[in-house]
């Protein structure tokens, strides 16, 4: 029986329409080449450059206030989005989620009730960072959020916090956060660090002359909250939310000391981490990045990711690269650098040029050394210790780190029992806001060690409507035989004790 | 919990549980909640505890909301629209009951 293979609807699909991306398209489009891009949000940016084309056109004093509050790097993204923009060869298509993504180039869509696959010669997966999951207790409260929220707020809200708030946690972007804050008249309570002095003497070593301005920057920030009276602390740990059926107050001890603070919201943030949602479904290898404590897809330089799916499984060979902040965290400039690397190897891929230049690697490389600097000053922090028994692990289906040890004390030792038995990660999140602590978890019990297991990952991603299924364009006949449910093997590091016998 | 940078000019109206409810056109659901007030967007399916967006950058799924009749429609991804009709979830969301205020 032979069935042909379904044409590629363009040479390069690319997820993720933020500094990455967008550095990516633009350069293969420039280079002639037929280019699709998805995005979930509904206009181009990324979590940096976020609303930045509509915030520029606002001309009101407000809008200008928040635009100096934003500051510079903010509006750096200007002439990347004016260049793709003006690319015709670029096919962008904002408010559209990726469900699925296969080693061979086809990926699934959601477009309001619409849903498809596409087909590209080559993918590059820039779909971001996400902030990394801190479980304590009380987290799930309504008024206690992330850092990237409130950011999210201000930037494509105008909105700004109100009331008695209480920033917590670690990393240059709670410190921006309380910075913008600042500009625009809001005064925090409290800002409450988790790093200490200790670490950035031990974080110096790593100083190089390229991270002295982002170090100046830092200062500069925390110069300016302590001028105006922001009151803040440093090595704070043990932290909680408290209330009924909202936030009322928060503790934690600082110093030796248990305190006590009033607030309506709190504000937490324990630095970012590669979203592996995408390369774990796909079935990309997986690495653990010690200093940052996240996972990220094993790649070459250039972005290639390495299936671990066999041959005989796959429609073709893996053609999915990485880039930008999904390959490892290093921040806009980083992103850029890397986009521009990837497409020029996917150009060489495509027959179509020398593969990446020095200077475009090199580049990468210097937007990088800031990174151990910056991974040593501000270490995780609120997710550092394992959650008490009674802390929630999985939001979604609201199982505590004590029912999860009790799972695997009952001999659920690997991550697919456990979720299978325990319906952790199994909630419309899919994992993305358990699955390390469950793998830690996990490793503690069965005192294992080396890179912490996942759940193996499974399409929809993120849940597709049935009405939308109804309407789903694009199948590949061959794809739909070669590719069940059972087919991902485990990860290489997986643990794979079994499930006891029922 | 939140207010305003500057007074509404461009505003769209939906109706949240019925109610109309302002937004500023371009912004998404969930930041029209959360300038409301509203004290929860969703009751979760296990323990009817409330929640409120987390995250807004769509990884969290806690800002679902049944949006024109749909249910679990992530509301911090999805921009307000004239006459759009978003009722907050209790519990699971075949089994919606009437809201509750
Ligand atoms: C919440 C948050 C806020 C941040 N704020 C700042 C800041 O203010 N300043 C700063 O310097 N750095 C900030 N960062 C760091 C940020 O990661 C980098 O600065 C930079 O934006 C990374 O660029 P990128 O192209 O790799 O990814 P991103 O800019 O993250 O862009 C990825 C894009 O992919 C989309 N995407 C992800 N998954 C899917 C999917 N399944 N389907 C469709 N689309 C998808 C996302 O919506 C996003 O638009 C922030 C990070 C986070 C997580
Ligand atoms: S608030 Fe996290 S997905 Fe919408």
């Amino acid at each position: 029986m032979s069935m042909t293979a379904p044409l590629p609807d363009a040479d390069v699909i690319i997820i993720g329409c933020g500094p990455s991306g967008m550095a990516a398209a633009v350069t293969l489009a420039e280079a002639g080449r037929s280019v699709i891009v998805l995005d979930m949000q509904p206009a181009p940016g990324g979590q940096i450059f976020r609303s930045l084309e509509a915030n520029l056109c606002d001309t009101s004093p407000a809008g200008q206030s928040l635009l100096a509050a934003l500051g510079p790097a903010y509006r750096a993204g200007t002439d990347l989005i004016r260049r793709f923009r003006a690319c015709a060869e670029i096919d962008y298509r904002p408010q559209t989620t990726v469900w699925e993504v296969r080693p061979d180039g086809t990926v699934g869509w959601l477009q309001g009730m619409n849903a498809g696959y596409v087909r590209g010669r080559q993918v590059l997966l820039a779909h971001g960072a996400m902030e990394r999951p801190v479980p304590f207790p009380g987290w799930t409260l309504p008024g206690v959020m992330t850092a990237g929220a409130v950011q999210t707020l201000l930037k494509a809200g105008h909105l700004k916090p109100s009331g008695r708030i209480v920033l917590a946690g670690t990393g240059p972007l709670l410190l921006l956060l309380a910075n913008q804050l600042h500009q625009l008249g809001v005064k925090p309570a409290l800002v409450g660090r988790t790093d200490r002095l200790s670490d950035s003497v031990r974080a110096s070593r790593h100083l190089r002359p390229d991270g002295l301005l982002p170090l100046v920057k830092g200062l500069g920030w925390l110069g300016r909250l302590k001028l105006a009276g922001v009151k803040s602390v440093t090595g704070l740990e043990n932290l909680a939310a408290h209330g009924a059926q909202n936030v009322e107050s928060v503790s934690f001890t600082a110093g030796g000391k248990r305190q006590t603070l009033p607030c309506d919201l709190l504000i937490v943030h324990d630095g970012i981490v590669p979203a592996i949602d995408i390369p774990n479904a796909a079935g990309l290898r997986l690495q653990w990045d010690g200093p940052n404590a996240s996972w990220r897809p094993a790649t070459t330089p250039d972005g290639l990711g390495a299936s671990t799916l066999p041959p005989e499984l796959s429609a073709g060979p893996c053609v999915l690269r990485v880039t930008g902040d999904a390959r490892s965290i290093g921040g806009a400039d980083a992103a850029i650098a890397h986009g521009k690397v990837a497409a020029q190897a996917i150009l060489a891929e495509l027959d179509h040029g020398a593969g990446p230049s020095g200077d475009a690697l090199r580049a990468v490389d210097k937007a990088l050394s800031v990174r151990p600097f910056l991974d040593a000053a501000f270490p995780p922090g609120l997710s550092q210790n394992l959650p008490d028994d009674d802390t929630i692990v999985c939001r979604c289906e609201e199982l505590t780190a004590g029912d999860l040890r009790a799972k695997i004390r009952s001999g659920f030792r690997n991550m697919d029992a456990l979720r299978g038995e325990s319906r952790c990660g199994m909630g419309p999140c899919q994992g993305r806001s358990c699955m390390v602590t469950a793998a830690r978890l996990l490793q503690d019990e069965t005192s294992a060690a080396g890179c912490p297991p996942t759940f193996r990952g499974r399409p929809p991603i993120r849940p597709v409507p049935l009405g939308a299924v109804a309407t789903l364009s694009g199948l590949d006949p061959r794809a739909t035989i070669r590719l069940t449910l059972e087919d991902k093997p485990e990860n290489a590091s997986e643990d794979t004790v079994n499930a006891p016998a029922e | 919990m939140f207010s305003d940078l500057a007074t509404l000019t461009d505003a769209v109206t939906l109706s949240v549980d019925g109610q109309p409810v302002k937004a500023r056109a371009g912004e998404t659901v969930a930041a029209c909640l959360l300038r409301a007030g509203v004290p929860y967007n969703r009751l979760t399916p296990v323990s009817g505890a409330r929640r409120l967006p987390y995250c807004m950058i769509g990884h969290c799924f806690e800002c679902l909301v049944e949006i024109d009749g749909i249910g679990n429609r992530q509301a911090c991804l999805t921009l307000v629209r004239e006459g759009m009709k978003v009722r907050r979830q209790a519990g699971a969301p075949p089994a919606l009951e009437p809201s509750v205020p």
